[in-house]
């Protein structure tokens, strides 16, 4: 349904889709990133001061009812790149406001930052540009079966408690990495279809997949 | 929010990162601005012929008659009008859109309107919730920054102020893969291969700390974002150029108030003809406010009488207009009409005030005496306004007509037209309706020239190359005889648009300035990247804007231009020194958002 395109002339694309990951320093956003756009890892940690973003141009390919594949569209890609640190995160939660959708993200080998998705759950839910905003969940590094402490049912869970797609992806080896943000950018377009032709004048039940508000997390369940 | 939490240090490189933003968001921007053009158009051409509409029997899009029974046409789910199966568009014989509203939607969702209204749904408070967070930044730091950024002196080497936000990044984004740590990873690998240590290590500790005294001389010259950052900071320890700028003199600014300007406007508008001279921006009128959302329709007829010589607009009504008067739930609306000709003349008839209404119904004919030859170079800009208390006006929205490609002949003239009225800055035309040229730019330029290394990145390859290219700093010394609302303004700023062959634009911003006596903007507007063979066949376009920090976008006081060859080749065979310029002033020259 996308394929990449080559050059990035100027001005020169349909749509312009800003997406946003997001999660702990250390999960592997900025390498996730980079794997997306440039198909390379940089196994070195640089830790991201406050925001940065990359850019990266898709076809899209819009699917008619009858099966039939439908007109192709150009979508320029801007992901945007946070610091998952402390003391950066009233820079890095205003930048979710601009945001059209989310790479919710933790490593695979840190129990702790699976824990803390809950945390930027809450935060999406109250900076995000509405109340149940597209979401991909990620559970990164998925190249280290040794070191995992959080088990893919675990997580599978939570992603299904908040009506989200969950991936498990590997920066380093590159494995379901295009998935993950295809199927996020796969959303967000729809999403805009769905915002035009139904101008629900009740945005909190137009529509949209994410429900954040029932679906918080069972306490007693999740924290193990 | 604001960066002042940040380190200095970190502060450069997320500004960095927020000039990268604001790259794309010029080209995002264009392509918008584009869209809505192309919109207005397939409007124009597919509005309901109204004088036909009791008929009910054609369709409103093509004005093609429909039968009674057999292809009797339906009803748009959009817009309620009668639509023949042609001109319909949609995924089933149930499920369609005639094709304006189908065009409505395709911008709507391609512009990011859909975005913008999602988000407003959610912070309906906040006026301005259309601007990025990256773009208010950027903005709230321009501002707090201005005493920082003086002219910066040149580096000790290579003389190149590096101090070029735009025009630098811009170009340095191709060869590059544009993120902060890709340029240290290219930087780092390359830096391996020659002092094959642990080298790299310490480089890039360097590089997160900017030091600049301690930077290995041969990363100082790699990228250009380093650069920028150094740059800015060193500005604040950098003594300006102090004869450079001389105190322009304090020329008659007070010789025509704002007050009167207001009577003149006035009276203009009393179905007269003016020619030439001191026509004011509708936009610029002194009791000038716009409402929040422009809203509604306008129905015009245009016609050509050969008899009477006349260009013959027939305003018959508005619908949908935004209330003029939120507070007081009143809307006093009335519309004026504008004829530009060759830019030189303007014609301007207005309609009378119809009160407490947003669907006002005027029938009124305006008739512009002229001579039909002439009618391929005119354009029609018909604005609406709300008549406040106190001759406030409130503007409630406005219709570019571009008469050129009009067929009088054919008879669509005479059928009237419904035109969705655009806010001003949407619809790039609007500004440039009424012209004239007034008071003067003084302005210092020199181009330097220098053989610059620069390098290129492939993969883990780093290649060091010479480039010829060169430098054009340009400095507006003062003003001269600027009109009097120039004077009104309390913060102004210079922007300056370098359009070289290619085409390829260079676009500098000088801080906004705190009103003073006299304006000057002895901020230096460098541009990079410049060969010296361009130079010659560029046009630099210098506008100066008003900074109104409490509304949607700043307003373009007025425009100049250079582009005759001669004084370019002046400026390009004797690089390196000043020259001095005197440059008109076009006021409302074409504008552009901010
Ligand atoms: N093995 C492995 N390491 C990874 C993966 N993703 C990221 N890393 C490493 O994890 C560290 C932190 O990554 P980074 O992208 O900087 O994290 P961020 O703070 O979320 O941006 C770096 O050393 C990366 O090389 C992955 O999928 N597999
Ligand atoms: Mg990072
Ligand atoms: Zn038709
Ligand atoms: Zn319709």
């Amino acid at each position: 349904m996308f394929s990449a395109v080559s050059t990035m002339t100027d001005g020169d694309y349909d749509y312009l889709i800003k997406l946003l990951a997001l999660g702990d320093s250390g999960v592997g956003k900025t390498t996730f990133l980079y794997r997306y756009t440039d198909n390379k890892f940089n196994p070195k940690f640089i830790t991201t001061v406050g925001i940065d973003f990359r850019e990266k141009r898709v076809v899209y390919t819009a699917s008619a009812p009858n099966g039939t594949t439908g007109k192709t569209f150009k979508v320029h890609l801007q992901l945007w790149d946070t610091a998952g640190q402390e003391r950066f995160r009233s820079l890095t939660t205003a930048f979710f406001r601009d945001a059209m959708g989310f790479l919710l993200m933790f490593d695979l080998t840190s129990q702790q930052s699976f824990l803390n998705v809950r945390n930027w759950m809450s935060q999406l839910q109250a900076n995000a540009y509405c109340e149940n905003p597209d979401i991909v969940l990620v559970g990164n590094k998925a190249d280290l079966p040794d070191q995992r402490e959080v088990q893919e049912k675990q997580a599978k869970e939570l992603a299904d408690k908040y009506g989200i797609p969950y991936f498990e992806t590997s920066a380093a080896t590159g494995s379901e990495v295009d998935k993950a943000v295809i199927t996020l950018l796969d959303l967000v377009m729809k999403r805009m279809e769905q915002c035009v032709d139904k101008p629900s004048p009740d945005p909190a039940n137009g529509g949209g997949a994410t429900k954040l508000e029932d679906a918080a997390p069972d306490q007693k369940k999740c924290a193990c | 929010m604001d960066l002042s939490l940040l380190q200095a240090l970190e502060r450069e490189k997320v500004l960095e990162v927020l000039q990268r933003d604001k790259l794309l968001r010029n080209t995002e921007e264009d392509r918008i601005r584009k869209l809505k053009i192309e919109l207005q158009e397939i409007r124009r051409k597919g509005a309901k012929n109204f004088s036909l509409q009791y008929s009910e029997r054609t369709c409103a899009r093509c004005q093609r008659p429909l039968g009674k029974f057999w292809n009797s046409g339906a009803v748009c789910q959009g817009c309620s009008h009668r639509i023949c199966n042609r001109c319909r568009v949609g995924v089933s014989n149930l499920d369609w859109k005639c094709t304006v509203c189908h065009a409505y939607r395709e911008v709507k969702i391609k512009s990011g309107d859909w975005f913008l209204e999602e988000k407003a749904k959610k912070y309906p408070h906040d006026t301005d919730s259309h601007e990025t967070i990256g773009e208010k930044l950027l903005k709230s730091y321009q501002r707090l920054s201005q005493i920082a950024v003086v002219p910066p002196t040149p580096p000790p080497y290579y003389g190149s102020p590096t101090f070029n936000r735009y025009g630098e990044v811009k170009s340095m984004k191709k060869p590059f893969t544009k993120s902060m740590e890709d340029l240290m990873f290219s930087i780092t690998s390359h830096v391996r291969k020659f002092s094959k240590s642990q080298e790299d290590l310490r480089l890039k500790q360097e590089l997160l700390t900017v030091d600049k005294s301690r930077r290995p001389s041969i990363v100082q010259k790699s990228f250009s974002d380093t650069n920028i950052n150094t740059s800015v900071i060193n500005l604040s320890n950098v003594p300006s150029l102090p004869n450079l700028f001389k105190k322009g003199k304090n020329d008659d600014h007070s010789c025509s108030s704002s007050g009167g300007d207001e009577e003149l406007s006035q009276s203009s508008e009393n179905s007269e003809l003016k020619r030439g001279g001191s026509f004011r921006s509708s936009g610029a009128d002194s009791g000038f406010h716009e409402v929040s959302s422009v809203t509604g329709e306008l129905e015009l007829t245009v016609d050509f009488n050969d008899t009477t010589s006349c260009l013959e607009i027939t305003v018959k009504c508005c619908r949908n207009l935004s209330c003029g008067d939120t507070k007081r739930k009143k809307c006093h609306p009335y519309v004026k009409v504008s004829l530009v000709l060759e830019t030189t003349r303007c014609i301007k008839l207005r309609t009378p005030v119809k009160r407490n209404t947003t669907d006002p119904i005027y029938n009124e004919v305006l008739q512009f005496p002229l001579d039909r030859s002439l009618l391929t170079q005119s354009r029609l800009q018909a604005t609406v306004w709300h008549s406040g208390t106190l001759k406030k006006k409130v503007f409630l929205g406005e219709v570019v007509i571009r008469l050129d490609g009009w067929m009088f002949e054919d008879g669509t003239a005479h059928s009237s037209c419904w035109y969705s009225l655009s806010p001003k800055p949407e619809c790039p035309e609007g500004g440039a309706i009424e012209s004239s040229s007034s008071g003067e730019l003084l302005v210092r330029m020199k181009f330097s020239s220098l053989s610059q290394p620069t390098w290129d990145c492939h993969t883990d390859e780093v290649h060091i190359r010479l480039h010829d290219v060169g430098q054009l700093t340009v400095v507006v010394v003062g003003a001269k005889n600027l009109p009097a609302k120039s004077n009104t303004s309390q913060n102004t700023y210079i922007k300056g648009y370098l359009v070289l062959p290619g085409p390829r634009e260079l676009v500098q911003k000088s801080p906004v300035l705190k009103r003073k006596p006299g304006p000057e903007w002895s901020h230096q507007l460098v541009f990079s990247k410049v060969k010296p063979s361009e130079l010659h066949i560029c046009t630099l376009n210098l506008e100066l804007w008003d900074h109104t920090p409490f509304t949607r976008s700043d307003r373009l006081l007025g425009g100049a231009i250079m582009e005759a060859e001669s004084s370019w080749r002046l400026v390009s065979q004797a690089p390196n020194i000043w020259h001095d310029f005197t440059l008109p002033v076009q006021t409302n020259a074409h504008g552009r958002r901010t």
